[in-house]
């Protein structure tokens, strides 16, 4: 069996071939089981000793159900919208994971070694699609005890134990049904190639249908949405059949929940069925993306490249295309700020996260200003001082590329470091736009300017604070090892601290400036507040290019 | 003076491919029968790892279409995987199965059945692997890894073999030896496809030489006559 110049006979080797790497990696899959078994372990501990009093707790409640109080019924009006768009958003997760994971997944060494082979791929992939789906179905179940157990110790669910153990029960499996279903949709997703450009393009269709439904959710705790849209929330897909049980046995109103519990499974049988007739047939183009972004995404683990990791999974989606073109500057000095731009233009989703963060940063913070609440407006201004950041890391996404490989800008007209400022400027810009707006509508409804002074001083130093964490160095080495302690290795507190130094220096200083400016009605905070957190974006900005620097000298 | 060319086996006919707005490869023309070796050569980023992936049905050409046998080839099919042997798309390997192993998977995949152990030896005897065959990968050198993928060649039928640069990490000595193994291959019917820096390799194992840069065909005829007439190979040479 050589070189032939005759066609080959296609061989029926996968039965052999696959009980040969059994038994070759025998050794290998009981060192997995028992790692598996350890986790479990450790899983099992943590819950114990951290969720101990929870655990007793809902126990207690099992045993004496809460009587539902004054805001039990607006639990059970919003329910309807919540639970559905919570299950939207679950359904949307479990498909958008086959995007780049998929229900299967090859290892990257089965994919080199095997997939170019005679073997049957129905015998080599169904198991790990089964596999997926069990485990999936368990997780699911898990889930489901989560909205009983909201509903219950709000007081909804029945005030004897059968009324709780009915109503964690049907969560649980309408749960499971659900991921069931995500799990056999994503299997076809990986299946066909169609669907995955179809995925792609309903993806914020679906998003804004879960707003909508939250939006319904919120309306209907303030008030009482006409009935219709609750039966279409509920009755509009998979999502809204997998609330009904919930609702129906917490005492809302859902009363052919059974029909919709049957409709569920029907259809999660039916697409894991359809998967895993169709896993044989999985094109090995999209077997081996997948191995390879999770080889990429577990070398960047290994290595604590969180960049990497980030990196790995936004390849996955393929390249990127601009959505719209910008013409060249005529400045050579502008050319940093039109690529910029150019960056956001081709991730058009990145910036309308960012926009939607930087819109909630800017209602959270709206609500803190008005409690007027002194050192009780810490939280809700920490909130939207950390949404506010994570929309300037999102917006930063063009100074990453930069600092992902420093030879990238080696033909631009800057020094390096002097980047680090550069690339504040469109983020700024962006950031100052899309949270401008609302902010002078809240400032001019309260008739209250200090907002605007603060968002002016604000923005920059976010944007500082991203930038602080785009141009930090890998991860030193030497700080792997640390020292043991009575409550473990103190190697993670530097890890944390090198992962978080961006939010640490931006978003909890300003906490407290602006919470006490908030406040106080004299102008002594409001202008410390201000004044500081000047000199603060400056210190960032001078931070940020010190490490810029630090970062291309290696 | 060559005998004539039998049919071909493989018949690329005016493929290539695009990402986006760039491209990548130009259309093109390729015939490949057995017994014949085309070597394609390039600077990095010309194209050549594009066409042989096109060739074995890796990427899908965005004009032109591929034939094996007058059937379209695709990765998935199980003609292809059982005729068309590929170096240069392992990127990875069992940690904990030794080289012998992962010939022996290679083997049976192919259907040795009680014949693999005799093929694994002579391969592993062939590819100057003798001494490593209880190695483990990790433990392998990037020669003896380059090795260890050209043995997995050995081990399974192939009617076409495709050849990413496989004198990679190949010392001179090692590369000579090459040349010698896929003379070889070319002597007993295999149709050979190699993308590869070295002239000399093109030299000695070509019939016809193929030169792309930035994706267009600039060069096509005998490795001797396209050799003198690129410049930047013959400095190479």
């Amino acid at each position: 069996m050589t070189v032939t110049r005759e066609a080959i006979a296609v061989p029926d080797s996968t039965e052999p071939t696959l009980a040969l790497l059994r038994e070759l990696r025998r050794g290998q899959a009981r060192k997995r089981a028992s790692g598996i078994a350890y986790w479990i372990y450790v899983a099992v501990l943590f819950v114990l000793f951290f969720g101990g009093a929870q655990i007793s707790a809902a126990y207690r409640v099992l045993r004496h159900p809460p009587r539902g109080g004054a805001h039990a019924l607006t639990v059970l009006h919003a329910a309807p919208g919540s639970l559905a768009a919570l299950g939207l958003l679950v359904l949307l997760v479990l498909l958008r994971d086959a995007l780049w994971r998929g229900p299967v997944t090859l290892p990257a060494a089965a994919v080199s070694w095997l997939l170019g082979t005679p073997v049957s791929r129905g015998p080599l992939l169904r198991p790990r699609f089964r596999r997926s789906a069990v485990t999936s179905i368990i997780a699911g179940a898990a889930v489901g005890i989560v909205p009983a157990i909201a509903l219950v110790t709000n007081g909804l669910g029945g005030h004897s134990t059968g009324g709780v153990l009915r109503l964690t029960g049907v969560a649980m499996v309408s749960t499971a049904l659900l991921f069931a279903l995500g799990t056999g949709a994503g299997g076809l997703v990986e299946r066909h190639p169609a669907g995955r450009i179809w995925l792609r393009r309903a993806t914020p269709a679906a998003v804004g249908w879960a707003a909508a439904l939250g939006g319904l959710a919120a309306w209907a705790a303030a008030g009482r949405p006409p009935a219709v849209l609750d039966a279409i929330a509920l009755w509009a897909g998979p999502w809204g059949w997998a609330a009904q049980p919930m609702i129906a046995l917490a005492g809302g109103s859902a009363p052919l929940w059974p029909l919709a519990l049957v409709l569920l499974a029907a259809l999660a049988l039916a697409a894991l069925t359809a998967a895993d007739r169709g896993t044989a047939g999985i094109p090995g183009s999209a077997l081996r993306a997948r191995a390879q972004t999770l080889s990429a995404m577990s070398a960047a683990r290994v290595s604590f490249d969180t960049r990497g990791f980030a990196l790995a999974y936004s390849r996955a989606g393929g390249p990127r295309r601009a959505r719209f073109r910008l013409r060249h500057p005529r400045h050579r000095v502008l050319v940093l700020l039109w690529r910029d731009m150019l960056a956001l233009a081709r991730a058009p989703s990145r910036l309308v996260g960012a926009a939607a963060l930087a819109l909630l940063a800017v209602g959270m913070f709206g609500i803190a200003a008005a409690s007027h609440a002194g050192h009780a407006a810490l939280l809700p201004v920490a909130c939207a001082l950390g949404l506010g950041y994570l929309a300037a890391a999102w917006l930063c996404e063009a100074a990453r590329l930069d600092a992902d490989d420093t030879r990238r800008s080696a033909l631009l007209p800057f020094r390096y470091d002097s980047l680090a400022w550069w690339h504040a400027a469109v983020p700024c810009a962006v950031f100052y736009v899309v949270a401008g707006v609302p902010a002078v509508a809240l400032s001019v409804a309260a008739g209250d300017l200090r907002l605007l002074a603060l968002l002016a001083v604000t923005v920059p130093v976010l944007i500082g604070g991203a930038l602080v964490n785009v141009f930090r160095q890998q991860y030193p080495p030497d700080l792997y090892g640390g020292f043991e302690t009575p409550v473990g290795n103190s190697a993670v507190f530097p890890f944390i601290l090198w992962l978080t130094m961006g939010p640490l220096v931006s978003v909890l200083p300003m906490t407290l400036l602006l919470s006490a400016a908030l406040g106080s009605s004299s102008a002594g905070p409001l202008t410390r507040a201000v004044i500081l957190g000047a000199g603060l974006a400056v210190a960032l900005g001078i931070f940020a290019a010190h490490r810029a620097r630090n970062l291309r000298a290696g | 003076m060559q005998a004539a060319d039998p049919p071909p086996l493989l018949t690329l006919t005016e493929v290539s491919r695009t990402y986006d707005d760039r491209t990548v490869l130009e259309p093109l023309d390729v015939e490949l029968a057995p017994g014949r070796c085309t070597a394609v050569m390039g600077m990095n980023g010309s194209g050549k790892s594009t066409l042989l992936r096109i060739a074995a049905g890796r990427d899908t050409p965005t004009t032109g279409q591929v034939r094996y046998e007058g059937r379209v080839v695709t990765q998935d099919d199980i003609v292809v995987r059982t005729e068309i042997a590929i170096v240069g798309d392992q990127v990875s390997a069992y940690p904990d199965l030794t080289v012998r192993e992962h010939l022996q998977l290679v083997a049976v995949a192919h259907g040795a059945g009680r014949d693999a152990d005799d093929l694994v030896d002579r391969a592993l005897t062939e590819c100057r692997l003798d001494g490593r065959a209880d190695a483990l990968p990790g433990s392998l050198s990037s020669g003896q890894r380059q090795a260890m993928f050209l043995a997995a060649v050995l081990v399974r039928p192939r009617r076409l073999v495709v050849l990413d640069e496989p004198e990679q990490h190949l010392d001179p000595a090692a590369r000579r030896w090459l040349a010698g193994l896929l003379r070889a291959e070319k002597q007993n019917g295999a149709a050979l496809l190699v993308a590869t820096h070295h002239a000399e390799l093109a030299l000695s194992i070509a019939d016809q030489v193929i030169v792309l840069s930035d994706g267009a065909l600039t060069s096509r005829g005998a490795p001797d006559a396209v050799l003198a007439e690129i410049s930047w190979l013959a400095e190479i040479r």
